[in-house]
């Protein structure tokens, strides 16, 4: 059995080394860190999408958050500028940052958790449930975008390692909803995201509030979103090339080739970054992490 | 709640402020930088103005940079530039710049995009916020020529917050001297022997006085150089595949090299944009920085 | 043989179903919800069990599905959406998404 001094010693060392881990993961790049139990995916992902799924004897899960668009993309009357410019993957540069200190500083294997899809739209694990799990925020009513307290909308990445931290949890306080769309939805039925995409009307969002001003239920139709968020890019390259190959017409064909949707489909597999993200218009309308977003 | 005040800059000293962040661009691998003003985009078309991107938009910060190396204009192998020449480097800096304008000083800042908006246009033009941000002059070849360190990649912020404006260069730096000479003694620049119009080249042009007084580039095909391998030339690649009807051509269409190196191009973008340098391999702009042992 | 594909018979028996049980269409997904109430999507295992075929097969149906859902005039509407939502809003803020609201609830 340890002795009281061997536990303490061994907590403040659990602790420093989490913090010297967080610190590092902030000055790498990333906005908020967090580190997360893998035992906690039992509850909310099915098998073979949990962290010891991807690495055997997991004991942590470091997640990264940081921001996308600048403040001043946000103002743009211009929509593509976001679609084309809104993300510098700079989480990922922090994660892999992290790893690398893991395995060469603290002798533990680490690696980037597989946050891209490989299923169709799935992923091998959720990096959205690792920023809900790590306590960086919570799931919201626009297409269930984990929004943080501070920042709002945030792009995440995590790192599965062997090494101990020490845990954070989930929040205990919804992010979402705001006092304001609490307020909006009572009086008017829609929140700002659901009245700027409502499903009713062919868009992708509808929920409702309870007498708490939590969320009571929530409706999101992803393909929709999809055609939206992803304008641009292997699903539209997919469905424009089949029609261009049904086309019988040579002169219809060469124009739908060349044509500008098809170009700008092409663009958007070469330059990834123009694959992201490509509809904003429910976190525009957020109020979540807006002062972040006001400046001069 | 309104966040804390996250800057502390003395708010009437903008010169300052902008020399600071001048030092920021040159400690992250700027060679040059500058700021253009942004009600003097008036050759612009409208859509295209930095207030298009930003309202309230005061100025563009420019910063120019990530040229080839001087061993790179050496290769014998033209296809080595065609796989190394980016301007991801510039962008990367001009998107830190960005959230150094908005997380030190507090102002929006919004990086003009590299790439197209619909219909192949520009957000905005870079080439012409470099001019007028001071960092170079239009050439004869096309692209904004520093005196100094000639051919570079440039990358561009709109912000609102109100830097000191530079101006574009009273003595524009093409012509070159030397052009200025080859061009009285041949009726043409290196540029233009290079990539003849006339020659189903691309560029053509007439210089008086010391100065380009008429330019003739023919964008389409230059695309087909500096594109070469890129999207326009799969869509033709594409287009040419469809139409075969013998499936087996058309499978030795697929799995050709121009194929296959056009879905390279396609997949490794960022590091294979400009594919075409040799207007600019005999420009003597620059020259001093190409030279080593 | 060539790569793998799902025939179309057995794509359109089970297209709506694994759509259906899949991700594609969300409700109350938050994990802030009670977990009687919570409905995540399953994974293509579990819908493979399920529905009593192969986890491949129901992949492939998901991925040719999940494509399939919408036609490519929704891509062309999204660009219409956008780009009126965005301008709107750089105009009039919130009451470019509110304002319809507001006053089907005067008149309400």
């Amino acid at each position: 059995m340890k002795s009281a001094t061997n536990n303490a010693v061994n907590e403040v060392t659990l602790e420093s080394r989490t913090e010297q881990v967080k610190q590092f993961a902030l000055g790498a790049g990333a906005n908020v860190v967090g580190v997360a139990d893998p035992r906690a995916w039992e509850e909310y992902a099915p098998e073979g999408h949990r962290p010891n799924d991807i690495l055997s004897g997991a004991r942590s899960v470091v997640v990264v958050g940081s921001r996308g668009p600048t403040a001043g993309a946000w103002r743009s009357p211009n929509h593509r500028l976001m679609e084309v410019n809104g993300y510098d993957f700079r989480n990922d540069a922090a994660i892999h940052r992290v790893a690398d200190v893991i395995e060469s500083e603290y002798g533990h294997q680490a690696i980037q958790a597989p946050g891209l899809p490989t299923g169709g739209h799935l992923p091998p694990m959720s990096m959205m449930l690792s920023a809900v799990l790590a306590g960086l925020g919570t799931r919201s009513l626009a297409a269930n975008i984990i929004l943080n307290p501070k920042y709002g909308l945030l792009y995440y990445s995590a790192c599965i390692t062997t090494l101990e931290l020490e845990f954070d949890h989930m929040l205990e306080q919804d992010v979402c909803p705001h006092q304001m769309c609490v307020q909006t939805f009572r009086r008017f039925g829609k929140t700002p995201c659901m009245a700027a995409c409502p499903a009713e009307e062919g868009g992708c969002l509808d929920g409702s509030i309870d007498e708490q001003g939590r969320i009571e239920s929530s409706f999101y139709d992803r393909e929709r979103c999809v055609s939206r968020a992803m304008n641009f890019g292997i699903n539209s390259f997919q469905k424009a090339l089949a029609q261009i190959v049904a086309e019988e017409d040579q002169e219809a064909q060469k124009n739908m080739i060349h044509s500008d949707f098809f170009s700008r489909s092409c663009s958007a597999i070469t330059h990834y970054k123009e694959s992201v993200a490509q509809c904003f218009e429910c976190m525009r309308v957020c109020p979540i992490g807006r002062a972040e977003r006001k400046l001069k | 709640m309104k966040s804390p005040k996250k800057h502390d800059f003395d708010e009437t000293d903008f010169a300052r402020a902008k020399a600071e962040i001048g030092g920021i661009a040159k400690q992250s691998g700027a060679l040059v930088w500058g700021v253009a003003a942004a009600d003097a985009f008036d050759d612009a078309p409208e859509g295209r103005r930095p207030f298009d991107l930003l309202p309230k938009a005061e100025g563009v910060l420019v910063v120019g940079g990530a040229q080839p190396r001087a061993g790179d204009w050496q290769s014998p192998n033209y296809q080595h530039m065609e796989v190394t020449t980016t301007s991801d480097r510039i962008h990367g800096l001009a998107l830190k710049l960005a959230r150094v304008v908005e997380d030190r000083y507090g102002y929006y800042a919004v990086c003009v995009p590299p790439g197209v908006d619909h219909g192949q246009q520009p957000f905005m033009s870079i080439a012409m916020a470099a001019d007028l941000a001071g960092c170079g002059s239009k050439s004869l070849a096309g692209p904004v020529l520093h005196p100094e360190y000639g051919f570079m990649y440039f990358g561009a912020i709109v912000t609102t917050m109100p830097l000191p404006a530079d101006s574009p260069p009273g003595t524009p730096a093409c012509p070159a001297p030397e052009c200025v000479e080859m061009y009285s003694a041949e009726g043409l620049t290196p540029c233009t022997r290079v990539c003849p119009i006339e020659s189903g080249g691309c560029l053509g042009g007439r210089i008086e006085g010391g100065r380009i007084v008429e330019r003739q580039y023919d964008q389409a095909r230059c695309a087909t150089r500096v594109q070469n391998y890129w999207v326009p030339g799969f869509q033709k690649v594409l287009g040419e595949t469809l139409r075969e009807k013998d499936s087996e051509k058309q499978k030795m269409m697929l799995y050709s090299s121009m194929f296959s190196r056009t879905l390279w191009s396609m997949t490794y973008s960022n590091v294979s944009q400009g594919q075409c340098a040799e207007c600019m391999r005999v420009c003597p702009l620059g020259r001093a920085h190409r030279t080593r042992q | 043989m060539g790569f793998y594909f799902v025939d179309p018979k057995t794509y359109r028996k089970y297209r709506d179903q694994v759509l259906e049980l899949s991700h594609a269409v969300q409700v109350n997904f938050q994990e802030q919800l009670p977990a009687g109430k919570r409905q995540p999507g399953l994974s293509d295992s579990q819908i493979a069990e399920h529905l009593g075929i192969k986890e491949h097969v129901v992949r492939e149906i998901r991925c040719v599905a999940e494509r399939d859902k919408y036609p490519i005039d929704e891509f062309e509407a999204a660009i219409r959406f956008k780009n009126k939502a965005c301008r709107d809003y750089a105009e009039r803020g919130m009451s470019s998404v509110m304002s319809k609201y507001v006053k089907r609830a005067k008149k309400g």
